[in-house]
This record gives C-alpha cells, sequence and structure tokens, in this order.
C-alpha cells in the first residue's frame, strides 16, 4: 500500500479493471435482478410482477429437487477435488522422480475441452456398445450391477458429478503441491527429531500451515460446484426426468427452452445469493476466534493512526 | 472522498454499461455495402445435408444471375436445441435475421402476433404458388386457426422399420393394429430380443408413440384440446396415451433415455433391435439393408373404430422457412420465387421427397424404396399426426418431455405424469 502514495494514480490503475469488471460481472448481475420482477417471454414489452416470480419459485417442486441435486453433485464435486487433489499432492511430496511428469499427466484433463470430455464420459457409461465402465464390471463377475448409468434415475446424478469432479482433481493436486513444498522444511524437521510421526507432521504441522491455501481452494472448488452446468447439462440435460436437474440446468432450461426470462432470471438471482452465502460462511468457519480478535486489534490500531494522522 | 469517488465511478460504469447494451437495439440485420445486398438465412439443416447442398446450388445461381450484386449468408446450426436458443435470444436482443427456420408452434406464433413474420400463404397466392405444393406439405405449416407463415423445404413421412429376419425367425408379421404391435413385442422381448430401439436423448421420438393412440382415436382433436385447456391429459384419451406410452417403453432398448440418434439408429442397422422408428429423410442409411431384403416397414398401425385411417399417420413437411416482415422487400421476394421455381427438381433429384410438385429427373436413377415412399405419400389420406412438440407451450413440452423418459422406463406412474402435464398447461396456456 505504501508504494503509491497518490490517490489519483491509485485511481487510475484501479480504473480499467474497475470498468471491466462493472460491464462483464456487475451490469449482468444487475440486468438478472431487474428481469427477475418482470414477466417476458423474449418478444414484446416486459410486464413488471413484483416478487411473483419469486413466489413461483418458492412453490416450484423442481426447484427444491434441483437445490438437492445441487448439494449432492456439490458433496461429490469438493470430495473428489478437494480430498483426492490433496491426497495426490501429498503422495507426490514422497515422489523424488518424474514428478513432473506425473504432475502433467494429472492435469491433462483440466485443458480438454468439456464436450470432448462429455463424449469421453458418456461412452464410458454406456451400454449400447458396452462401455468401460461396464466391461469392467463384467470381467469383475458384477454382471447385477451393469446399467445405463446416465439413463438410471438412481445414479444418473452421480454418474453426471463423477466427470466433473475428476476433471479438477489434477488441478487442485498441482495448487496443493505447491502449497506443501513451499513449506519451510525446517519446521517440520524439528518436529521430526522430536518424534512426531509423519502423520502428526501433516495433520499437525502441514495442514494447519496450508491453511489459506485450502480456503481459497475450497471457495473455487463450491462456488464451482454451485455454477456447475456443462457437463450435467451435456450428459444428461437434467433427465431423466428430472433426476439430475442442477439449479443451473434448470435455469437455463426456463429462461432459454421456456422463454421465461423472469423466472430464470429469478433462479439465477438465487444461484448468486446462494454462491455469495456460501463463500461467507466457508470465511466465518475458518476464521478462528484468535484471527478475529488479531483482525480487530489490527483495524483499531489503523483507526488510531488515522486519527493521529490528522 | 475515496467512497464517493468511486460511487461516482460506479455510476458512470453503469451507464456506459446501460448504452452499451441499448446501442445495438433495432439494428437492420439486412445490409448493402457497395451496391451488393446481403441477406442472413439463420438456418437449422443438417451441414451438407441435400437441402443445405441445394440452397447452396440456387443461391450461387441466383447470385451470379445478379452479376454478384445479390448475396445469401448461412449460418447454419443444425442441433435443434441450440438453434432454437440461438434465435429466440437474438430476437429478444431485437436482431431477427432477415430468414429464419421455424416449426409453427406457440412460440412463432407470438412472433405472428408481433407483427414480425410474413404471411406466406398470402405470398404464395398472390403469386400463384400455393398450388405448387402438395396440400399435405403446406397444412403441416399452418397454425390451427389456417394461416400460414412458414415455407416448406421439405416433405416426410414417418414409419417404423424393421428386421425381416428377425420377425421371420420368430414367425412374426408387420402389425396391422396397435394390440398386434404389443404383441410382437412381447414376443420377441420373451425371446430375449431387444423389441425396438429409440433415441431418447432428443425425446422428440419418444414422444411420437404418446401421440399416437390419440391420433388414432381423434386426430389431432385431441392434441388442440390439451393445448387449448379443453382436454386434459388426465382423461379417456389421455391416459390411454399414457398407459400406451409405459406399456410399450418396456419393450424400448435398456438405458433409451441415454441412447443418441446415431446409436438407436446403428443398433437397428446393425440387428440389435428388431424395430425403429425414423422419417424417410433416413432413407439413404436404410437403402443398403432394404436391397438386400433384410428390412422394410410398416407405417402406423390402426385401432378398431379409430377417427383415422391406415393411410394417415405422421406426414411433415419439417422445419419451415420464415421471413422477417420488416426486411422482406422486392429483392427478397423474387429470391424466394426464384427457389420455389427450381427447388423442387434439384431437391427430387437428391432422391429426397419435394414439397413442390415437381417431374422426376431422367438424369437420376431412383431407388426403388424412394419410388415406393413416394408412391405411398401419393395415397396418404388428409389427416395427418402433427408432432405434439408443435403445439405444445415449451415449457409444458419440456415438462411432458422430460417427464415421458421417466413414464417409459417405468419410473413414473400415469396418474403423476397427467398430473404433471394437466398442471404445466393450467399454468402455461393463455
Amino acid at each position: 500500500m505504501g508504494v503509491i502514495k497518490s490517490k489519483k494514480a491509485f485511481l487510475a490503475f484501479l480504473l480499467p479493471g474497475l470498468l471491466f469488471y462493472i460491464l462483464a460481472v456487475f451490469y449482468p448481475i444487475e440486468e438478472s435482478i431487474r428481469l427477475s420482477f418482470m414477466k417476458w417471454g423474449g418478444i414484446g414489452d416486459k410486464e413488471f410482477v413484483g416478487f411473483q416470480n419469486y413466489i413461483t419459485m418458492f412453490h416450484d417442486k423442481v426447484f427444491y429437487t434441483a437445490f438437492i441435486n445441487n448439494l449432492i453433485y456439490l458433496v461429490i464435486v469438493v470430495s473428489m477435488q478437494l480430498a483426492v487433489g490433496l491426497f495426490f499432492a501429498i503422495l507426490l511430496t514422497y515422489m523424488t522422480r518424474h514428478v513432473t511428469l506425473v504432475k502433467t499427466l494429472y492435469y491433462v484433463p483440466c485443458i480438454i475441452t468439456t464436450v470432448a470430455i462429455t463424449q469421453l464420459f458418456r461412452s464410458i457409461y454406456s451400454t449400447e456398445p458396452m462401455g468401460l465402465l461396464n466391461q469392467f464390471l463384467q470381467a469383475a463377475g458384477l454382471d447385477g450391477m451393469v446399467t445405463s448409468w446416465l439413463a438410471e434415475v438412481s445414479t444418473a446424478l452421480a454418474a453426471v458429478s463423477i466427470p466433473e469432479g475428476w476433471r479438477f482433481t489434477g488441478m487442485y493436486m498441482v495448487i496443493f503441491y505447491a502449497a506443501l513444498v513451499s513449506l519451510d522444511p525446517s519446521v517440520y524437521e524439528a518436529a521430526k527429531v522430536d518424534g512426531a510421526s509423519e502423520l502428526q507432521i501433516l495433520f499437525k504441522i502441514k495442514m494447519p500451515l496450508i491453511k489459506e491455501i485450502i480456503l481459497l481452494t475450497l471457495t473455487m472448488c463450491l462456488t464451482g460446484a454451485l455454477r456447475g452446468f456443462d457437463i450435467p447439462f451435456l450428459l444428461t440435460s437434467g433427465g431423466p426426468g428430472n433426476a439430475s436437474e442442477l439449479m443451473s440446468t434448470y435455469m437455463y432450461k426456463k429462461a432459454f427452452s421456456s422463454n421465461q426470462y423472469g423466472y430464470g432470471s429469478a433462479l439465477a438471482v438465487f444461484i448468486i445469493v446462494e454462491s455469495i452465502l456460501a463463500v461467507y460462511l466457508i470465511r466465518k468457519v475458518f476464521t478462528t476466534k484468535e484471527e478475529r480478535e488479531i483482525r480487530e486489534m489490527e483495524r483499531m490500531q489503523r483507526r488510531q493512526r488515522r486519527r493521529e494522522g490528522r | 472522498m475515496k467512497k464517493r469517488l468511486v460511487s461516482v465511478l460506479l455510476a458512470v460504469g453503469l451507464t456506459a454499461g446501460l448504452a452499451a447494451g441499448c446501442g445495438a437495439k433495432d439494428k437492420e440485420s439486412k445490409s448493402e455495402e457497395d451496391g451488393v445486398t446481403t441477406v442472413t438465412w439463420m438456418t437449422s439443416r443438417p451441414v451438407d445435408g441435400e437441402i443445405d447442398q441445394v440452397m447452396h446450388e440456387i443461391a450461387d445461381q441466383y447470385s451470379e444471375e445478379k452479376g454478384g450484386k445479390w448475396k445469401i449468408e448461412f449460418e447454419t446450426t443444425a442441433d435443434r436445441p441450440s438453434y432454437l436458443q440461438k434465435l429466440k435470444t437474438l430476437i429478444a436482443g431485437k436482431n431477427m435475421p432477415d430468414i429464419i427456420d421455424i416449426d409453427a408452434d406457440p412460440y412463432c406464433q407470438e412472433l405472428v402476433d408481433a407483427g414480425m413474420l410474413v404471411d406466406v400463404k398470402k405470398f404464395l397466392e398472390e403469386n400463384d404458388k400455393y398450388d405448387d405444393f402438395y396440400p399435405i406439405a403446406l397444412k403441416y405449416q399452418e397454425f390451427t386457426d389456417g394461416t400460414m407463415y412458414t415455407l416448406p423445404l421439405e416433405y416426410h413421412v414417418e414409419m417404423t422399420w424393421y428386421n425381416k429376419e428377425i420377425f421371420d425367425k420368430y414367425e412374426l408379421t408387420p402389425p396391422a393394429t396397435m394390440d398386434e404391435w404389443l404383441n410382437v413385442c412381447k414376443t420377441l422381448k420373451d425371446n430375449g430380443v431387444t423389441p425396438i430401439s429409440v433415441d431418447g436423448v432428443d425425446r422428440w421420438p419418444v414422444q411420437r408413440y404418446l401421440a399416437m393412440l390419440p391420433f388414432r382415436e381423434s386426430g389431432n382433436d385431441f392434441i388442440i384440446n390439451l393445448r387449448d385447456g379443453k382436454a386434459k391429459m388426465d382423461s379417456d384419451t389421455g391416459r390411454e396415451a399414457a398407459e400406451f406410452m409405459a406399456e410399450i417403453g418396456q419393450y424400448f432398448n435398456d438405458g433409451f433415455a441415454a441412447t443418441d440418434y446415431a446409436t438407436a439408429q446403428s443398433m437397428f442397422l446393425d440387428g440389435k433391435s428388431a424395430m425403429y422408428y425414423i422419417g424417410d429423410w433416413e432413407i439413404a442409411a436404410m437403402q443398403e439393408a432394404y436391397e438386400q431384403g433384410k428390412i422394410d416397414y410398416f407405417y402406423l398401425p390402426a385401432t378398431d373404430g379409430g377417427k383415422t385411417k391406415a393411410n394417415e399417420f405422421c406426414v411433415n413437411s419439417g422445419i419451415g422457412m420464415a421471413f422477417n416482415a420488416e426486411t422482406f422487400d422486392e429483392k427478397t421476394k423474387d429470391f424466394v420465387l426464384y427457389v420455389i421455381e427450381n427447388y423442387g427438381k434439384l431437391y427430387a433429384a437428391k432422391q429426397q421427397m419435394s414439397p413442390i410438385r415437381t417431374e422426376l429427373s431422367d438424369e437420376v436413377e431412383y431407388s426403388d424404396l424412394y419410388l415406393k415412399i413416394q408412391d405411398d405419400m401419393q395415397k396418404t389420406g388428409e389427416n395427418f399426426l402433427k408432432p405434439w412438440d408443435t403445439y405444445l407451450d415449451s415449457n409444458t413440452n419440456t415438462v411432458m418431455q422430460d417427464n415421458l423418459l421417466l413414464l417409459a422406463s417405468g419410473d413414473l406412474t400415469v396418474d403423476e405424469f397427467c398430473r404433471l402435464v394437466d398442471n404445466s398447461i393450467a399454468e402455461n396456456a393463455n
């Protein structure tokens, strides 16, 4: 902060980014909120209907299905991306050779386009011709479990969640790995001398040290999952029935297939609120009492300084 | 001070955004630069399919005749849902292209009501072209009130193709009634054969099965009344349709909900399913197996005491071409008339059924299958099954199609299905 003293220069540097943010993020959100109070089919005039769209939303059974589905999707995606990503990253820290090769290979799914991933998983899940997963089950003697994973009501949701989780596992692995190797070895080497086991070092020293990174990835991952759309939409478009309907696929269908732009926008606003709420909750949970006290003290000190400066 | 500056900036940014949003408004999409007129056709026909080829040929010819002063730009999105989404977004943003593809569905009716489309019936009559078309091809494009705003470029019948070898093996004959059809399916299933392969991903093929019994019973009356809120899904006719759906659904291939168009078709052609419902537009795919005597087809079976006869089934002229009322000037009119004059012959030469009456070309050797279907089409009755998705409002259609898959796979009861459809119609019918 001390580098740029002049407030004008400060703003000049901030302006391009701020303008872009306003145009690309803030303006569409504002438009969505405005539209969510309207009834509009895409042709003709918009009709102001007050909170009607929101009332409809809270009486809509599919909305609740989509909400619950979204939570299940969230749990699957987040646990795959973070837990598996972290696990791989820890394993990777014990590797001494070919680390870069492994990192690159695990990162590949992130750069494959969504449509290709969708096709990949469509083939893996299919029964006609027999896909990889079903072939594997047959080979393992589990013929009874062979099914069309995307068409079965009970499996469709998990089947559309897994590709999304799988896809970014490598990315989170790389982030965690970078965090883990950047730790100062002397800290846990000292613990090792004191007789701490590997597990103790991991959970009592390494994990707390990379807490900030975990918070960041959790935020990215959660908001990503709350907005999850492309893979589920391409694989089943919410079906069969509404068995794999997510908030975002439902919003898209309402706005663009059913031409209910107002209702679609109400759903979109709900997704925004939900995401903000989720981030707020994570921050709250992750901020310990001590940190809150420290922050409070810092704030008071700043205020003090400002007063003295005047 | 800082706070005020930020809020001023926010306000400026917001106004700039609003201005940017308004700037694109009311732009005419037809452009005339250096005396060259460019017309945009936003289309949803298969890329390099017969229609695409013929229309390109005609456009090139026409452009040449006009000395390059006229040009058409094709913007093709073959995938129908994405096409419709793009189209609706463009129209919502007040950027309707000069020529579009659209079914005579409720959305199209909204465009008509807003005065955005050209009255094609009037246009054809004024220019003496109305009788150049097959009556059913035009009738299919009509709204229920008899007005017509879309021009057909194709003409189809839909039928169930069956595998003769499988039928012979189990001593089955093509069914003449719906009950016989279900019996055929049952025999096949009891013998471990997949009776019907269905493309559930696209949903409309499943919806056809729901429409079959009501069509036999009352033509298109039931669906029209259902749409208008005068009939309920939870009525005798509606329940019968849903029960038929649930019954025939058990004869669909496993996992049909996740089976796409190409897979369903190749299952049938590879002999992995005994029957497959599709229209004559797949004639090229069926050709070889038909010539080898491996497959044949039958039309929609009849019912006792039904209103429609055995020679009446799903006949359609596909998605139509519609014209932007704002940009439909003399030049575009001239082009459309040119298309009508030349299209039939060129299209039929590609072994396709033309909606415009035409002599068959001498230079093309038409296949037996083509000639047989063409002959069938001359003999169809005056009723034809019009797909339900062209009648229903898009919201009800989504609800129906989503839940149809569950009904067919036995995951939803007939009661629940009827209730969902009726509720949606009550909410969305105007």
